[in-house]
């Protein structure tokens, strides 16, 4: 098998960079963890699960999908760039690996998105296993596990205590990889740690169920009293892809830009006339819990919920979706009682 | 490179027409012969496209006008902002974005032989007004035709030329209306909201199908009289607006239940839409 | 757990009295504290207060999910009690039942004049920790270069999630300036120009009116040191007007009022 000492990662990725890949791991950000784009010097910290996940790697927040010169009133379509550079994700969570799935669906279901797949095309995942979860993971709860290869290209396992890591590779982007990893990664032995235990926090089918049948209900006013209709959740989702379409124009240019956007914010269904099918927080928390876990599995045959659990991490009104499932959970039980 | 998804087609506007206050209708070419076939290999009535100004934005309106006509597209639009008013400030001559057509379309070909009642109101003609057309560009195929549509008062009726050569057909049943309050000294049409007039026409339900657009309080009120009519729910086709970005069902906006709008309609039957979490409409 | 088990109960007097229909206040989850709504007089026992409640509660009494619920009554230390004035003071609150707490202390019950006084008495010299101002004359000590280097690496940052509009009980426009498009007055997407955009409009938007709770940062996914853009103007307020918001629940905004004393030559 395949190894490295643990507090190497940051010669594996030097070597990656060598081989032309852009490197982007786990990198230490003042008292957090982010997934950054790596540079020589950069601390890699896999300890704390990052702060976002890798979405913004894929699907940046911002980027140009049309372009016209302007000339007076006169325009023409003009090319531009999509970047899609070779790119290794080191580290990356079983919960962020697992939830390209989803967004391969939404962006290849009927009309194929160029820059999506150019870029998925381009990139290879190393998961990371976890050997350790906090009070927010949740990946269990929704078919997860804290050691699931769904999504990755290649595996890191830690080892003997922490000390060492497993790189083992899951397809032919994991063996390019390991490749031009080259004398960072030797062969040996190691014996691979226990992946963290994450108890089940709910029952996501019974969940789907009574949403199915309580599209009315008053608890949806209750359980999102602490919502403030920011985009905090939505955004630091590795599933959430709903975007916005805007121009903006200098005198002599213009650009189309697709811009992330959140179901949560109160324009996001405004119609032009005024009327906005979900008026209040409550009806669009209903929206984010049931696109999850009832619409897109209706859809597409899968939860749009991986368990990361940043939500929870990050929400200053409490909204971990764990949480909002688990009242939901315990109403249901406590009706059937 | 180009995002294939979001490239569009550059369109000339031919002559534009004002229909009711802010209410504009372009006829628009295509500028370049490859777009046009593509389009019309494509169109199917029913179906919309995203209409836009660089530098402004795309809005969406349905094609409003029907497949059997393939030298030019129709769209009418009330300017309400940025990109409506943007695009009523293009004049005769200069080009605007399009993209399309996207979305589903009205299953014409199975109402051969059968009798059709359109419901619209005010600014829900234009999405109607392409299958109108398609219907009586081929009428010998179809039995009755009964078009009944209303607005807030005369002034925001649209295609009033139209209305008034639908009206003129012998092989058309024309019943117009204006909200009570919105009739002018010599407005020869009925007088109260479409639902009522509905219920007092009383069009029969055999062997007819109805195709209703109009706005949210008017489809609510609408839908239960024709089922009181006789209607069964999947005789009753209607079209689901909701807010869209990217046309293509992805970028979640228009989403209602499992369902994207503009990719699963926006052309529902009734049975359809009892089944979807539709609060109102 | 004294001070605690006294706010419980007043919290259940409230309800039990009906006095008010609902309590705002903090709860523990795990590591976390989060917002709680009790209106069960029974339930108030999962009240929490510590150091680590950052969320400033009073932004949910503009909550139409909330206000629908009836009078509420609202746990409010230090620097919510100082939001309320400023609510005050802008007309966006007529009254409050507040339950007056901080780490060592609890205040009892208080009506908006009682909460004035209290923060007269007790609170006056409220200022952020000594760090902050030590990262600011830091930063002030910058070459103009330097610094906006550090704000523009800062801002690359941000997602536009607006968790800090969200979390702010001084943003309460019904629509946003970035929510307008006509005109277009900032870029909506989550670059250079427009986040730059979008955190400098919103710290002058707060200037004068700032409370320096930290709300904003606290609620940041991004790490963004909102504070410090918030203490540079907040500093530049008390130098040319003298004032520090959230006290009076009476005050003139400061921005959008002229004294005679004031700086500006050109309005002579």
């Amino acid at each position: 098998m395949k190894t490295l000492d643990a507090n190497k990662l940051s010669d594996l990725a030097a070597a990656l960079a060598a081989a032309g890949y852009r490197v982007v791991a786990p990198l230490k950000d003042g008292a957090e963890v982010r997934m950054k784009e790596w540079a020589p010097g950069a601390a890699i910290d896999i300890g704390p699960v990052p702060v976002n996940s890798i979405k913004e790697f894929l699907f940046p927040r911002t980027e140009v999908v049309a372009k016209f010169s302007l000339e007076g009133n006169d325009f023409k379509p003009e090319p531009f760039e999509t970047p899609a550079p070779k790119t290794a994700i080191l580290a990356v969570r079983p919960c962020d690996a697992s939830a390209m799935a989803a967004l391969d669906k939404v962006f290849n279901w009927e009309y194929k998105d160029d820059p999506w797949n150019a870029r998925r095309a381009a990139t290879t995942l190393v998961s990371l296993v976890c050997t350790a979860a906090d009070e927010d993971c949740f990946c269990t709860s929704v078919g997860g596990a804290p050691d699931a290869t769904a999504g990755a290209d290649a595996i890191l396992r830690p080892a003997d205590g922490g000390k060492k890591l497993i790189l083992e590779s899951l397809g032919a982007k994991g063996e390019a990889l390991v490749a031009a990893a080259g004398a960072v990664v030797a062969e040996g032995r190691a014996k691979a740690d226990s992946p963290a235990q994450v108890p089940v926090r709910f029952d996501a089918k019974a969940v789907a169920e009574w949403c199915a049948g309580n599209f009315e209900s008053p608890l949806w006013r209750e359980v999102s009293l602490g919502c403030l209709g920011c985009g905090a959740c939505a955004y630091c989702c590795p599933t959430c892809h709903c975007f916005d379409i805007q121009d903006e124009a200098t005198r002599t240019e213009s650009v189309r830009l697709r811009n992330w956007d959140t179901c949560g914010l109160g324009l996001f269904t405004l119609h032009a006339s005024g009327h906005n099918p979900r008026p209040d927080q409550a009806s669009r928390w209903r929206q984010r819990v049931m696109h999850k876990f009832s619409y897109f599995v209706e859809k597409f045959g899968i939860l749009a919920c991986t368990g990361c659990g940043r939500c929870g991490r990050i929400c200053p009104g409490g909204m971990a979706i764990a949480q909002v499932c688990k009242e939901i959970d315990e109403a249901r039980k406590a009706v059937a009682k | 490179m180009t995002v294939a998804t979001y490239q569009t087609a550059m369109m000339k506007i031919v002559t534009a027409r004002d229909e009711a206050p802010d209410v504009r209708t372009f006829r628009l070419q295509f500028a370049d012969e490859p777009d046009r076939a593509r389009f019309f290999e494509k169109y199917r009535v029913g179906m919309f496209g995203l209409y836009g100004v660089p530098g402004a934005g795309e809005s969406t309106f349905c094609v409003a006008s029907p497949p059997t006509r393939t030298e030019y597209i129709e769209c009418t639009f009330r300017k309400t902002g940025r990109v409506t008013a943007a695009l009523r400030d293009r004049e005769l001559g200069q080009a605007i974005t399009f993209r399309g057509p996207y979305g589903n379309s009205f299953p014409i070909e199975t109402w051969k032989g059968r009798n059709i009642l359109f419901i619209a109101g005010g600014i829900a003609l234009p999405p109607m007004r392409s299958v109108i057309w398609n219907v009586l560009d081929r009428r010998k195929e179809f039995g009755d035709v009964t078009i009944l549509y209303g607005a807030r008062t005369v002034a925001d009726l649209v295609y009033k030329d139209e209305l008034a050569e639908w009206g003129g057909r012998e092989d058309v049943r024309l019943v117009t209306t204006v909200d009570p309050g919105g009739e002018t000294a010599d407005w020869k049409g009925q007088i109260g909201f479409v639902p009522t007039v509905l219920e007092q026409t009383a069009p029969a339900s055999a062997n007819t199908l109805a195709v209703v657009c109009g706005p949210p309080i008017m489809i609510k009120f609408t839908l239960p009289v024709l089922t009181k009519l006789g209607f069964g729910p999947k005789d009753v086709y209607t079209t689901l607006e909701n807010r869209m970005k990217c046309g293509v069902g992805q970028c979640g906006r228009c989403n209602v239940g499992s369902v994207y709008v503009c990719r699963d309609g926006p052309v529902f039957t009734l049975d359809q839409i009892k089944h979807m979490p539709t609060t109102d409409m | 757990m004294e001070m605690i088990a006294t706010l419980r109960a007043d919290a259940a007097k409230l309800l039990s009295e009906g006095r008010a229909k609902l309590v705002i206040g903090y709860q523990a989850r795990g590591m976390h504290r989060a917002p709680l709504f009790v209106s069960d007089p029974a339930k108030v026992d999962r009240l929490v207060y510590d150091e680590a409640c950052k969320q400033n509660l009073a932004v949910y009494l503009r909550k139409p999910e909330v206000r629908v619920k009836g009078p509420a009554a609202i746990v409010a230390p230090p620097a919510v009690m100082r939001s309320l004035m400023v609510l005050a003071s802008e007309t966006q609150l007529a009254e409050a039942t507040v339950l007056a707490v901080d780490t060592n202390a609890y205040h009892g019950v208080l009506d908006l004049a009682g909460v004035a006084a209290l923060l007269k008495e007790k609170y006056a010299d409220l200022a952020p920790p000594k760090e902050l101002f030590d990262e600011l004359a830091k930063l002030n000590a910058m070459s103009p270069e330097e610094r906006a280097r550090f704000w523009t690496g800062q801002f690359a940052k941000c997602t536009r999630c607006y968790a800090c509009r969200a979390a702010c009980p001084g943003c309460y426009c019904l629509r946003c300036i970035v929510e307008k498009n006509v005109p277009q007055w900032v870029s909506t997407a989550a670059a250079q120009h427009g986040n730059y955009e979008w955190h400098v409009i919103r710290a002058f938007h707060q200037a004068g009116r700032c409370t320096l709770c930290g709300a904003c940062e606290a609620a940041c996914p991004q790490g963004i040191p909102l504070m410090l853009l918030n203490l540079t103007i907040s500093e530049e307020i008390a130098k040319r007007f003298g004032e520090k918001a959230g006290y009076d629940p009476a005050a003139k905004p400061v921005v959008g009022s002229w004294k005679p004393g004031d700086d500006e030559e050109f309005i002579r």
